[in-house]
C-alpha cells in the first residue's frame, strides 16, 4: 500500500535516540524563548542575548508600535490645539499670496520619538512643501484621514529632505507623522505653502 | 462677526480636530520593517524564521513531504528540493515585485497539501495508474510555496536601502525556521513510526491532512470572492 513501505525497525532511530533529541529540542525551545523570542517580540532581554544579536531594538519598537496602535484607537485625537491660533490662522493664512512660503516649521526629535503637523484643508486644496532634516535621517508618513475618507500621499524612510506638493481628495487635516529611528537627535525644518486654514503641530 | 459665523467657525474647528492628528500606526512585524532601514541582517533571520515557524500552511506541506521518509538522506534530498523551489521564487519575487494575489496563491498552497497527502496515500496509482514524480512535485510546490512567501513579503514594504541583504537573511531565517520545525516533526514522527499499527494510522492521518488542505483552501477562494480586488 501507499508509497512506502513499513519501516523496518532497526532502520529507525532507537528511543535512546528520540529521547535524546527530545531533550536537546526542549532545552533549544526554552533557549529560543528566553534568548531570541522575548527580546525579538517584548523587548526584554534577560539573557543579553538579544542586544548582542541586535533583537531587542526589534522588541522595543514593536512594543511602542502596539502601545501608540492602542492609544490610537482609544482616542483619535492627540492634540488640543489653541482654538484662538487656530481662527487667527484661519483668517491670516489665507489671505497670503501664494509665491512665498507661509510657514516655516521646525521641530527636534529624540531616538525614538514622533511628531505630527498637520494642515487643516477643504477639498480639492493644493499644498506645497518642501523639507530638511539635519543631525539625522528621518521617517515619515504624508497622509490623511476624515471619517472613512483615507489618503497616504508619499511615505519615506531614513530621508534628509523632501518636496512636493499634493491635492486633497476630502477636507480635512493633512500632514505629516514624523519619526526619528536615527540615532542622534533630528531638526526638521518644514515650509509651507497652499489653500490650508491652519497648521497643527504638536509641541515637544 | 455674526455670532451664526462664529458660531459655524468653533464647530467646524471642534470637529475637524477630533479626527486630526491620529496617525496610522502599523504594529508588529510590519510595522517594525516600515520604521527601519539599511542592513539588519540578525532580526531579518529571526523575522524569516518566524514567518516559517508560523505559516501552518508550509508546516503542514512539510509534514506530508516527510511523512513516509524516515532515511535521513531522502529527507535531506526532498526538504532540499522544497527549500531551493520556494527560495527561488521568494527572491525573485520580491526583487521583481511579483504580487500575486494572496487568496490565489494560498489557495494553490493549500491545493499542495491536498496533492502531497493524496500521494501519500498513493491515490494517484490507484486513479490514474502510474506514480507522478515525486521530486518533481516537491520542486514545483516549492516554487508555489515561494511565490506565497513574496506576496506577503511585498506587504511588509521593505526599505530599499540594504534590500537584498536583509531578503537574503530573511531566506535564510525560513531555511532555519524550517529545518527547526523538521527537527520537532522528525522526532514526533520517529517515536510514531515505531509504532506497529503506524501504517493503518498514517492512512487515517494523510485523509485528514486531505481535509485541512480542503479547508484551507475553501477558506482562501472564499477570501478572493469576497475581497477580489485584495492584493
Amino acid at each position: 500500500m501507499y508509497n512506502a513501505p513499513q519501516p523496518k525497525l532497526e532502520d529507525l532511530p532507537s528511543k535512546r535516540q528520540l529521547r535524546r533529541s527530545s531533550i536537546i529540542a526542549g532545552i533549544g525551545a526554552v533557549f529560543i524563548g528566553v534568548a531570541v523570542y522575548m527580546p525579538a517580540e517584548l523587548g526584554q532581554d534577560p539573557t543579553g542575548v538579544g542586544s548582542l544579536l541586535g533583537l531587542t531594538e526589534m522588541g522595543e519598537i514593536k512594543q511602542q508600535l502596539k502601545a501608540e496602535a492602542a492609544a490610537d484607537a482609544e482616542t483619535h485625537s492627540e492634540l488640543e490645539p489653541s482654538l484662538l491660533d487656530d481662527i487667527l490662522g484661519l483668517f491670516v493664512s489665507s489671505a497670503y499670496a501664494q509665491e512665498a512660503w507661509q510657514d516655516s516649521i521646525t521641530f527636534t526629535l529624540e531616538p525614538g520619538e514622533y511628531t505630527e503637523t498637520k494642515a487643516i484643508m477643504e477639498e480639492g486644496a493644493t499644498l506645497f512643501y518642501e523639507w530638511s532634516s539635519t543631525g539625522g535621517r528621518v521617517n515619515f508618513d504624508l497622509h490623511a484621514h476624515a471619517g472613512s475618507d483615507a489618503v497616504t500621499y508619499e511615505k519615506g524612510r531614513g530621508q534628509t529632505e523632501g518636496t512636493g506638493s499634493f491635492e486633497t481628495p476630502f477636507a480635512g487635516n493633512h500632514g505629516w507623522f514624523w519619526r526619528n529611528r536615527d540615532e542622534e537627535a533630528v531638526t526638521v525644518t518644514l515650509l509651507l505653502r497652499g489653500d490650508y486654514s491652519a497648521i497643527l503641530s504638536e509641541e515637544k | 462677526m455674526s455670532t451664526r459665523l462664529a458660531l459655524f467657525i468653533l464647530t467646524t474647528l471642534l470637529f475637524s480636530t477630533s479626527a486630526a492628528l491620529a496617525h496610522d500606526v502599523t504594529p508588529g512585524d510590519a510595522g517594525y520593517i516600515q520604521e527601519i532601514w539599511g542592513v539588519h541582517i540578525i532580526p531579518f533571520i529571526y523575522l524569516g524564521a518566524k514567518h516559517m515557524i508560523t505559516g501552518y500552511d508550509h508546516i503542514l506541506f512539510l509534514l506530508g513531504v516527510v511523512f513516509f521518509l524516515y532515511h535521513m538522506k531522502d529527507v535531506a534530498i526532498y526538504v532540499s528540493l522544497f527549500a531551493i523551489g520556494h527560495s527561488v521564487t521568494m527572491l525573485l519575487g520580491v526583487w521583481f515585485g511579483w504580487g500575486i494575489n494572496a487568496y490565489i496563491i494560498d489557495a494553490i498552497i493549500g491545493l499542495s497539501v491536498i496533492y502531497k497527502a493524496l500521494d501519500n496515500l498513493g491515490m494517484f496509482q490507484k486513479w490514474l495508474g502510474f506514480q507522478p514524480n515525486t521530486k518533481a512535485a516537491t520542486l514545483i510546490f516549492g516554487l508555489f510555496h515561494g511565490t506565497g512567501l513574496a506576496s506577503k513579503i511585498l506587504e511588509y514594504e521593505i526599505a530599499p536601502d540594504g534590500l537584498l541583504a536583509n531578503l537574503l537573511s530573511f531566506n535564510v531565517g525560513v531555511e532555519v525556521g524550517q529545518l527547526l520545525a523538521l527537527f520537532v516533526i522528525l522526532i514526533v514522527m520517529g517515536y510514531w513510526r515505531r509504532n506497529p499499527n503506524f501504517l493503518k494510522q498514517a492512512a487515517y492521518a494523510n485523509w485528514i491532512m486531505v481535509a485541512l488542505g480542503a479547508w484551507l483552501t475553501y477558506i482562501q477562494i472564499a477570501g478572493y470572492i469576497t475581497f477580489p480586488q485584495q492584493a
